[in-house]
């Protein structure tokens, strides 16, 4: 009997042992929080400045992964899992969180409500529940610009000049122009891909998305209709290189100059040098057409279940104050979600040699400022892949342009749940 | 000769419990034994089995509200144009990878076995390489040999002087990418389970044969096929299980399309719209659904085939 008893204990040890990782770990001090980031955004940074500042603090910075892994490791975490004391997420990965805001910290709780006013009200409003609860205050935005190739661009016989480019086009309609001439000059392709370069970002410059100002779903409405209508016009102009982005075409193109414009977000810019070195120097920026507009950013978050949460909103006080967010920009390009830095000069002086020394900080700025706000709502991921699914299926020719909008709509609707 | 002399009874009652208690542990011992795996199939296996039926029958989102929802999640898949997609592509590609692969595999083998092969041991092993190498790292040489623009298998057939395939757009293109994958990573697999079994017919019944006057092509038909039969059934069966749940290939095979695998979903299997539904929109019920479905598609499947490679060889002599 004793060797069964013995066998019954290991198994049990074993079960208990395999089953039971992420119980508690005992103690919880005041001056230590864990913090969950995701890749490739640096936040380390941010962490060195703060504990150089604060000596007895102690941060356990894990940077998750991508976006979406850093999303989906929270989401496990909430279900039942250890939370962290603080997360970072993204834009588009936090209208799911905000349909369940009771599994976070009510941010006004803490002193949010002092600071709100720091920040663009329409970022606030995305982490602003319908009652009022603030879950996440915004850590930057992404503002819109069109990265060029000046080389190719002279060879064009276009003009290289950043405010010489900037005013060839005000609206999509006369980039597209330009692009047809490009074209005609040198008979090579000119922008990367139109659902990304066009769409994505046309249909982030009106005052409505997917949902109406009431918070009700309405993908199927006139301003996503002209967003998807110009970027058609761009594809049958025959501009496009048809490399769809992040692609490893996409970026073998790149190196190779084998289009000369890209419509890059504000930190899209730091992916251009990691994939393109050899192109140092042959870009530049200008704005983007159609006017201002933003794709992108993230928010600092705390979980209810946070051991810690009184140190991890102190760390969110400090670093996304207008100036923490305009240290982090200085040292990071990182746009700050804090209009009274933008007129800081040293934002303003900040230029990139990469882009041929481009004043980044006053372009991206000026694309953020003056935005319409609209409703994101817990759909909007599913619903912009189908568009931009769709969009790709054109360039690859599986879709006629002429029933485009109508698949978009069929594609959508099967893959938004009521 | 003296019969047993009686027990008292204070001492003849601990005996005897000594004796049940023997025969308990002599009787719970294999038990005990054998429970390591069964413990662990009831923690990883049994209960996600079970608890994701339970799931599929709510509306669950996995950090809001579960709200049941009955079988609406299967009455819904059955509507999906998305998932019988993903079913068509899953067995699309199936087929493209299973069956060159076994019969690559066989004639590998059949090779490998041949009795005056020099450094046998050394191919033997270097068949197995694809198996050890990163499914990712795979992946993404393939992606890159198949890219429309840059990849070396178009600009192979550009200078044949041949249009530019784009494999990830299309749909058979991209299941021949990704069965090729596939088929890569598991031929050489195949390849050792045949030869092990090969190595175990005798000897002389190819010498007998080859003495006989029967070629190389004959052996294998008539000696080298008949006695892999059960390893060929075997080996179907487990394609037919891996093949039905490929994920990693077409995930990371098709970067612009991420979980779609594809604007049009062209090379979405089953498992990665699961996965596209659970962990890249949450809708854990739904993906439950299509998980329960998987898994019965997965056993019917199985037992088909298995009845099948069994049928053919009982009607064999």
């Amino acid at each position: 009997m004793k060797r069964v008893r013995s066998t019954v204990a290991i198994i049990a040890t074993a079960a208990l042992l395999l089953g039971g990782c992420g119980g508690s770990d005992g103690e919880s001090d005041s001056k230590t929080f864990e913090f969950w980031s995701f890749a490739n955004i640096n936040q380390k940074a941010d962490v060195d400045v703060y504990t150089k500042a604060h000596p007895d603090v102690r941060i356990k910075l894990t940077e998750v992964g991508s976006t979406t892994e850093t999303a989906q490791a929270l989401t496990a975490a909430l279900a039942g899992g250890k939370v962290p004391d603080l997360v970072l997420i993204q834009a588009d990965d936090l209208p799911k969180f905000m349909q369940s805001p009771d599994n976070f910290v009510d941010l006004t709780t803490l002193g949010a409500d002092d600071i709100k006013g720091n920040y663009l009200d329409w970022v606030m409003a995305q982490s602003t529940t319908k009652d009022g609860k603030i879950i996440g205050v915004p850590t930057d935005v992404g503002g819109l610009a069109v990265a060029y190739r000046t080389d190719l661009f002279k060879a064009a016989g276009l003009p290289t000049d950043r405010d010489e480019v900037s005013k060839l086009w005000p609206t999509w309609d006369e980039f597209i122009n330009v692009g047809k001439t490009y074209v005609q000059k040198t008979g090579k392709p000119f922008v990367d891909n139109t659902p990304t370069s066009v769409f994505f970002q046309a249909v982030n410059q009106g005052s409505q998305r997917y949902y109406s100002a009431d918070r009700k779903l309405d993908y199927d409405n006139e301003q996503v209709k002209a967003a998807f209508d110009v970027t058609l016009k761009a594809f049958s102009a025959g501009i496009s290189a048809k490399q769809g982005s992040f692609s490893s075409g996409w970026t073998a193109a790149m190196k190779k100059g084998d289009y000369a414009v890209v419509c890059s977000p504000s930190w899209m810019l730091s992916q251009m040098k990691t994939n393109a070195p050899e192109t140092d120097g042959k870009w530049d920026i200008a704005t983007i057409p159609g006017g201002s507009g933003n794709w992108g950013g993230s928010f600092l978050a705390i979980p209810k279940r946070a051991k810690n949460a009184k140190a991890a909103w102190n760390y969110i006080s400090e670093m996304q104050s207008p100036k923490g967010q305009l240290d982090h920009f200085l040292l990071q390009g990182s746009l700050p979600t804090t209009p009274s830095v933008y007129t800081d000069p040293q934002l303003v002086g900040k230029t990139d040699p990469f882009f041929s020394n481009a004043p980044i900080g006053k372009i991206y700025t000026q694309s953020v400022v003056g935005i319409k706000p609209f409703y994101f709502g817990p759909q909007d991921g599913p619903i912009g892949t189908e568009f931009l699914n769709t969009l790709t299926s054109v360039e690859q020719g599986k879709v006629n342009p002429a029933n485009a909008w109508d698949t978009a709509l069929t594609n959508v609707k099967n893959a938004v749940r009521e | 000769m003296l019969g047993p002399a009686p027990i008292p009874p204070d001492v003849r009652r601990p005996g005897r419990n000594r004796r049940i208690k023997q025969g308990v542990r002599e009787f719970l011992a294999p038990y005990a034994y054998i429970s390591p795996f069964f413990v662990l199939f009831l923690i990883f296996g049994l209960f996600p089995l079970l608890f994701t039926f339970y799931i599929s029958l709510f509306d669950w989102d996995p950090i809001g509200e579960h709200r049941f929802v009955g079988l609406d999640n299967f009455a819904e898949l059955l509507h999906d144009p998305r998932f019988w997609g993903a079913l068509r592509n899953t067995f699309s590609i199936w087929v493209m990878s299973t069956v060159p692969q076994l019969l690559l595999a066989l004639g590998l083998a059949h090779l490998l076995n041949h009795a005056r092969l020099r450094l046998a041991a050394l191919f033997r092993m270097s068949v197995l390489v694809p198996y050890v190498t990163s499914v990712a790292a795979t992946t993404i040489v393939f992606a890159q040999m198949f890219d429309r623009d840059y990849g070396m298998i178009n600009w192979f057939l550009g200078l044949l002087g041949f249009e530019h395939i784009d494999f990830t757009a299309s749909l058979w293109g991209s299941h021949v990418m990704i069965a090729t994958m596939i088929a890569w990573r598991w031929t050489g697999y195949n390849t050792l389970l045949y030869l092990a079994a090969l190595q175990a017919v005798p000897r002389e019944l190819y010498e007998a044969a080859a003495a006989d006057g029967a070629n190389g092509w004959r052996q294998f038909l008539h000696i080298s096929i008949p006695s892999l039969r059960p390893i060929i059934a075997f080996t179907v069966v487990t394609s037919t299980i891996g093949g039905l749940q490929v994920f990693t290939e077409p995930l990371l095979a098709n970067p612009v399309g991420g979980l779609t695998c594809g604007a049009a979903r062209q090379c979405q299997t089953v498992t990665l719209y699961l996965y596209e539904q659970s962990f890249g929109q949450f809708h854990f019920g739904y993906g439950a659904a299509v998980g329960v479905a998987l898994f019965v598609i997965v056993v019917a499947f199985s037992g088909i085939n298995y009845l099948l490679v069994t049928r053919v060889r009982s009607e064999r002599p």
